[in-house]
């Protein structure tokens, strides 16, 4: 059953041979179960393709609002959509990270140049966007100052998000410390930066620059968190992985207690 | 763009009175020319009438669709027509534009009720995020091909794996987003 329902979905796509199609425009002729379900088929596209428009008008929108009420609102909002996207970008690969078996065969750095970097952004998360439009506006009205800061501090982030995402090199020269590791926590063997209990997944990288970052930030993307975190050192220690504020809170507290 | 390949079929068969390849195509555009119209409209009844008018008139019409634009792209444009000419006579009071019913008059399945069978507002967000809660491999081939519009080829091309691995993942992703609008018992009707 499932194979005709499988061979249902690739004619649905149109991705079947000539004989096949005919083949299958018959059998649904005499099964009203796949006329049913080919028709959901549409309902489910349809779904995604106007979520995933309206989403994209909601940010365009937005923007052509900015613009005329305060072009420096507008620049931070063009900031803040394009660390958006690196974070929408971000997420799709980490997911890809946390299984540790799977390939991750959509590279960041092409992603990041082709239309699919588009794609992406329409797979976004609502909770990101409110999120990143919460974080960045409420911060934003506080001072010109602030704005400007922030804004440099935004480029920065998605440089070193990008910066990260496109290092697939082991990082087994990285001073990890140990203390920082949350307990119950134990490394990967295979990835020096990976640490797992079992349930949950988390993921180091050390930077020698702060990116104008002062104090910790962290973002939420669908399952997975990134926490920046400036080290007193003058680096600036990445977090991510599936790991909540509740979980993040403590290691973060005990890295400044031992940095 | 032009007309997509499994398009083309459809259409070819249509063309050559294939009265169950008509059929798939409603079962696979009404969902979209629904809400699409509604959108134009904003009215599901008129929506409705609208849909149901445009789809006899593909049937009349099909032997002028060239290909020089996508499928839908051409239906939608019909819709719209309509549309235009319901509004027009509506405001000139001049007697309703109505299709013949002539011989080539096709019914559309009857059992589609737009109203009844679009998702519900409420559930869409819910619909989203679960899809979110698909693993990558899956939701990344469904998404290149829902939003992206990518063919099977230049998928397997993009994750490099066999064609047969992406029409898997893609009947996979629809399988399993099913199974979740029946539990949660999304679609009625």
């Amino acid at each position: 059953m499932d194979k005709d329902l499988e061979k249902l979905s690739a004619l649905y796509d149109g991705e079947l041979s000539y004989k096949e199609i005919q083949e299958g425009l018959d059998k649904m002729r005499e099964d009203q179960g796949l006329k049913e379900t080919f028709h959901k088929f549409g309902l489910i596209s349809e779904l995604v393709q106007r979520q995933t428009k309206q989403n994209t008008s909601k940010l365009l929108f937005f923007k052509d609002y900015l613009i005329k009420v305060n072009p420096v609102m507008s620049n931070l909002f063009t900031a803040a959509a394009t660390v958006l996207i690196t974070l929408i970008i971000l997420y799709q690969f980490d997911d890809d990270r946390f299984q540790v078996d799977r390939e991750s065969s959509l590279q960041l750095s092409s992603a990041i140049s082709s239309d699919e970097a588009k794609s992406q952004l329409l797979d976004a998360d609502q909770n990101i966007m409110e999120h990143m439009s919460s974080l960045q506006l409420s911060s934003a009205i506080s001072s010109d100052e602030a704005k400007s800061q922030l804004l440099d501090a935004d480029q920065n982030i998605m440089e070193h998000m990008i910066h990260i995402m496109q290092s697939n090199a082991s990082h087994s020269s990285q001073q990890i410390s140990k203390n920082w590791i949350p307990v119950g926590f134990s490394v990967n063997p295979t990835n020096p930066n990976q640490y797992s209990n079992g349930r949950n997944n988390l993921f180091f990288h050390l930077e020698n620059k702060q990116l104008g970052i002062k104090k910790v930030k962290y973002f939420k993307a669908n399952n997975n968190w990134i926490y920046l975190i400036p080290l007193q050192d003058g680096k600036l220690l990445t977090a991510y992985g599936d790991i909540p504020p509740s979980v993040a809170n403590p290691m973060i507290q005990s890295i400044y207690q031992r940095n | 763009m032009g007309v997509s390949k499994g398009d083309e079929v459809f259409v070819n068969e249509i063309k050559a009175g294939n009265a169950a390849a008509f059929e798939a195509m409603v079962l696979k555009y009404q969902p979209k020319l629904m809400s699409s119209l509604i959108g134009y409209t904003k009215s599901r009844d008129q929506a409705e009438e609208l849909c149901q008018k445009t789809f006899i008139r593909v049937w009349q019409k099909i032997d002028s669709f060239r290909g020089d634009s996508a499928l839908f792209t051409w239906i939608f444009r019909i819709g719209i027509n309509l549309a235009k000419n319901d509004f027009a006579s509506s405001f000139s009071k001049r007697s309703k534009i109505t299709d013949s019913l002539d011989q080539n008059e096709h019914d559309v399945p009857e059992y589609l009720s737009p109203e009844t069978e679009l998702i519900a507002m409420e559930s869409e967000d819910k619909i989203m995020k679960f899809i979110q809660t698909l693993d990558a491999d899956t939701k990344t081939a469904f998404t290149l091909r829902e939003i992206d519009g990518r063919t099977y080829d230049e998928i397997a091309e993009i994750l490099k794996c066999p064609i047969g691995t992406v029409r898997s993942r893609i009947f996979r992703a629809r399988q399993l987003i099913l199974e979740f609008i029946n539990q949660e018992n999304i679609i009625n009707g």
